[in-house]
């Protein structure tokens, strides 16, 4: 059930060749070689060949994305001005939104990071029994859409759910004290926990590349737990959490479905404000507008990430 | 390794399994728990039935099964085209050109998907490609959303498959075509199945551009589990989520079968 | 832990120390004594137990009984970075992110050796392995041999009082291996204190650096001595065949003074205690085996010449036994098939009690 893995989790590792290490120097594994030589004895050059795929994807992606763009700069009174950015952002709506966003997005970032990084530890580091199925798991979690954990949460931290009706059995008060799920905590708490396997996926096959025998060196000679982590392992993590960290960022600025969910109305994300436009106050312009800004703040994060997992892989 | 006594590694260990099982195992859990129960306001569901599962997989859910499951496959399968051509053209053109590739078609994982939906609506709303309204806007926002998986899955398997084959090949006089066709996809297969299995997992739980383009007659599982959550039939919603589970489940499965087989050539 | 602390002269005692994982016993009740200075060989086949017995000096299996004293310290149940020891292993483990310096000040820092301290110590062990050059290196770019240097300063840089090594020359090639069993055997003279446990599977090495060997199979201790002591006289066939890959017959001892009996043939052979009329093994080194008629002669037809450069080793079957001999280079081949004599020096023949049957060591046939 591996295919489950998601590839932008997993092309940070897919690069990678299994397990170099078979010599004492870790040689760089020989890359994969030259690949023309088969293709240079045609007469048409290889980028003619890119051109279908290239052609579908400009006419259903590219085209649409520039049709928002420029609808974006064309406000409903006709013409082409940047007066629809200028009433966007001075909207307090559109503060308040990106605001939560981006301290969503980072918050949950940071939580996904710290508990994926322990995790993720505990499985390669401390092994136990189960330990792989516990890794199977994970995989088959990153293939479940976003929206279950906050169903799932419903049930647990709802007005009417397990947690609250357990206080209410127990102490016999009218209502529980759990009423933090349609706040942005109760997003903070889905986004971390749906999000945090794609932080751990990277990290353990970063794990599997590392020599245990180093950890046992460094204990021989005297470094306690903590300072293994802090020195040894932390080090060779870091690409890995940079590049699963960046991701994690980018898709929680973009997540719709556990915002959506919560059913909140004062959790207003990004995203969440352009469906709103769009659908609910057919406001075409002003949609446009939360998009490009959406799209340029996600875009230019994930290329950042694009670069620190080239720079992991490669 | 890291913690050698006996009693650190138990510690570690209830540190892992308290953090792990209340928040990945639980919700699952709860989920499938819910969708038996008609009650839940204690600590334990109570009630047990199979009802909402008579509502799950009848009528307007069933309908929605079906909607989902053809999406699913049509843009699977369309995005699989789309991407293994994109990534074997990619894998044949230089440094700059094969940069280039990957930063479009790797374009769709960093826009939002609302925002996919959004500008999707915007194009097709009108004519010569009037498409909304009808179920393929549905379908081709899927398709868009889950090509780039397929791109990144099946580059990433070429440049791990070893050149010998391919130059062995070329060595014994096989044309390009053919080297392709006998050589690089059969070698390719295990990858190709397990990127339309990922293909398959998103767009079954695709629900961001959905909610922007979906036509009332295609409703696909994740809208119709927010219908039901939305006006307050949480256990029907959970059911549905199970269905939508399990069916995905049972898919993925399937395709790691075929993939098994498929690796032993 | 202090700065500044000289290596103790501690050695290593080993007290009915066994190691279970499930439901595998990988170490059986080892008894075992390395003194202060010693260097003990861990020799024994893959799955023996030997590697087990040495992470379990260092901490990393914890003995599901028995105890491990270092010197006259009771480390059983002590965590790997309170024991002080130093340790090699196979593929080395340098930290690949830093440098060599870094690498070697690595324990130092562990162990809050003062500041002022730590350049000093890493210069004295990368001189010792003549690695001075290299401090600021990444281990990648350093090859075999030095990766090997660098992770044994590393280790001697902690000043340990035993230190262990885990087959640490068997990712280089020969004739490195060479090479570095001699700067062993120097580092080893310069640091006569330090007790050195090395695990090996490798005879030459183990005969080449230990003071004694402790032969190791099936999770147990088979044997232990001095080199000359296990190759000349070993007290197991096991020993016999996996040090020096040695002729095995099965023999009876009969009443006369000295004397067995070998497919119906008399041998003299001292029989030193072995019980009159019993089954027992007969033990010759293939080299002290020699051509042609003598004491002890042995007819049999060539099963197999093979050329070694500067001997020849013959495998002759005499009844159904095949007989080892590594003969220097002859002038004239024998032909497989061709009846010849061997024979044997009563004093280089070593008698083994009944055990199981010849030839089921698991040595390499070299």
């Amino acid at each position: 059930m591996t295919s489950a893995a998601h590839p932008v989790a997993s092309d940070i590792t897919a690069t990678k060749t299994p397990r170099q290490r078979t010599g004492p120097s870790r040689a760089v594994p020989p890359k994969a070689g030259p690949r023309e030589p088969a293709r240079r004895a045609r007469r048409i050059p290889g980028f003619v060949w890119a051109l279908p795929p290239v052609a579908v994807l400009a006419l259903v992606f590219l085209y649409p994305l520039a049709l928002v763009v420029q609808q974006s700069v064309s406000p409903d009174e006709g013409g082409t001005s940047i007066a629809p950015y200028g009433d966007v952002f001075a909207s307090e709506s559109f503060r308040s939104a990106l605001t939560t966003t981006v301290w969503l997005a980072v918050g949950s970032t940071a939580g996904c990071l710290v508990l994926g990084f322990v995790l993720a530890m505990i499985i390669a580091f401390v092994p136990f029994p189960g330990g792989r199925a516990v890794a199977k798991f994970i995989d088959v979690f990153l293939s479940f859409p976003s929206f279950l954990i906050t169903l799932a949460l419903l049930f647990i931290y709802g007005n009417v759910g397990m947690a609250n009706g357990v206080w209410t059995d127990i102490t016999g008060a009218a209502d529980g004290p759990f009423d933090f799920l349609t706040t942005p905590w109760g997003v903070l708490l889905a986004e971390i926990t749906y999000f945090t396997p794609f932080v751990m996926r990277p990290l353990l096959a970063a794990f599997s590349q590392l020599d245990s025998a180093q950890l046992e060196v460094a204990s021989s000679l005297g470094a306690k737990p903590a300072r293994i982590v802090r020195q040894v392992i932390l080090p060779e993590a870091l690409p890995a959490l940079a590049a699963g960290g960046s991701l994690v960022l980018v898709m929680c600025l973009n997540e719709f479905g556990i915002v959506l969910f919560t059913g909140a109305k004062g959790v207003t994300t990004l995203p969440m404000l352009v469906y709103s436009k769009a659908i609910l106050e057919s406001d075409y312009p002003a949609a446009c507008v939360v998009a490009v800004v959406n799209i340029a703040i996600s875009v230019g994060l994930y290329s950042l990430y694009r670069m620190v997992s080239r720079r992991v892989g490669a | 390794m890291l913690v050698h006594s006996r009693t650190g590694k138990w510690a570690t260990w209830s540190v892992f399994f308290v953090l792990f099982v209340p928040l990945f195992a639980v919700p699952l859990l709860v989920i499938l728990a819910a969708s038996f129960t008609t009650n839940w306001s204690g600590a334990f569901p109570s009630g047990p039935t199979t009802e909402h599962y008579v509502a799950a997989t009848g009528g307007d859910s069933l309908q929605a099964l079906t909607t989902s499951l053809i999406t699913a496959v049509s843009a699977s399968l369309l995005a699989l085209t789309i991407g293994s051509w994109a990534a074997l053209a990619a894998a044949s053109m230089r440094r700059r050109g094969r940069r280039f590739l990957d930063a479009l078609f790797m374009l769709p994982v960093a826009v939002p998907s609302v925002v996919v939906g959004l500008a999707v609506l915007v194009a097709f709303s009108k004519p010569p490609m009037l498409l909304n309204g009808t179920r393929w806007i549905v379908i081709l926002a899927h398709t868009i959303l889950v090509t780039a998986f397929a791109y990144s899955s099946v580059s990433a398997a070429i440049v791990r498959l070893d050149p010998m084959y391919e130059q062995a090949a070329a060595s014994l006089g096989a044309r390009p075509g053919y080297v392709l066709w006998r050589i690089k996809l059969p070698l390719l297969l295990p990858s190709l199945t397990a990127a339309a299995g990922l293909c398959f997992a998103l767009s079954m739980g695709e629900l961001s551009a959905t909610m922007m383009l979906y036509p009332p007659d295609w409703t696909p599982l994740p809208v119709q589990i927010f219908a039901a959550t939305d006006r307050g039939s949480l256990f029907t919603g959970a059911a549905v989520a199970v269905v939508l589970m399990g069916t995905t489940l049972l898919v993925l499965l399937g395709v790691s079968k075929i993939r098994t087989r498929a690796s032993y050539r | 832990m202090t700065g500044g602390e000289r290596s103790v002269r501690s050695g290593i005692r080993f007290d009915q120390v066994s190691v279970v994982y499930g439901q595998n016993t990988v170490l059986d009740r080892l008894d075992l004594t390395v003194e202060p200075g010693e260097v003990m060989a861990l020799l024994g086949p893959s799955g023996s137990g030997k590697t087990t017995a040495l992470r379990a000096v260092a901490g990393f299996v914890q003995p599901a009984s028995g105890r491990v004293h270092l010197g006259d310290r009771d480390v059983t149940g002590l965590p790997p970075h309170k024991r002080g020891i130093g340790m090699v292993v196979q593929q080395y483990a340098l930290f690949p992110h830093m440098r060599v310096q870094d690498n070697v000040a690595f324990g130092l820092k562990a162990r809050k050796v003062a500041k002022a301290e730590i350049p000093e110590r890493v210069a004295e062990a990368l001189e010792m392995v003549g690695m001075a050059a290299y401090a600021k290196r990444y281990p990648r770019e350093l090859s075999g041999g030095q990766q090997q240097r660098v992770a044994i300063a590393r280790a001697l840089a902690i000043r340990p009082g035993v230190l262990l090594l885990d087959e640490p020359l068997s990712a280089l090639d020969a004739q490195l291996r060479s090479g570095m069993l001699a700067e062993l055997a120097r580092l080893h003279r310069e640091l006569p204190d330090v007790s050195i446990l090395y695990v090996t599977h490798d005879q030459v090495e183990a005969l080449t650096l230990a003071d004694r060997i402790a032969v190791m199979d099936k999770a147990r201790l088979q044997d232990c001595g001095t080199p000359q002591d296990l190759y000349r006289r070993p007290r197991t066939e096991f020993t016999a065949s996996f040090v020096g890959n040695a002729n095995l017959l099965p023999v009876t001892v009969t009443e006369g003074a000295d004397s067995v009996d070998f497919a119906g043939r008399a041998l003299d052979v001292p029989t030193g205690d072995v019980t009159r009329g019993a089954t027992a093994t007969l033990c010759v080194r293939p080299h002290l085996v020699g051509l042609g008629d003598g004491p002890n002669a042995l007819s049999g037809t060539i099963a197999e010449v093979q050329w070694r450069g500067s001997t020849h080793r013959l495998y002759v079957d005499i009844d159904g036994h095949r007989v080892k001999a590594d003969l220097k280079e002859l002038r004239e081949t024998p032909a497989l098939g061709d009846r010849v004599t061997l024979h044997f020096a009563a004093e280089d023949a070593v008698l083994l009690p009944a055990g199981a049957a010849p030839g089921t060591g698991g040595g390499a046939d070299d």
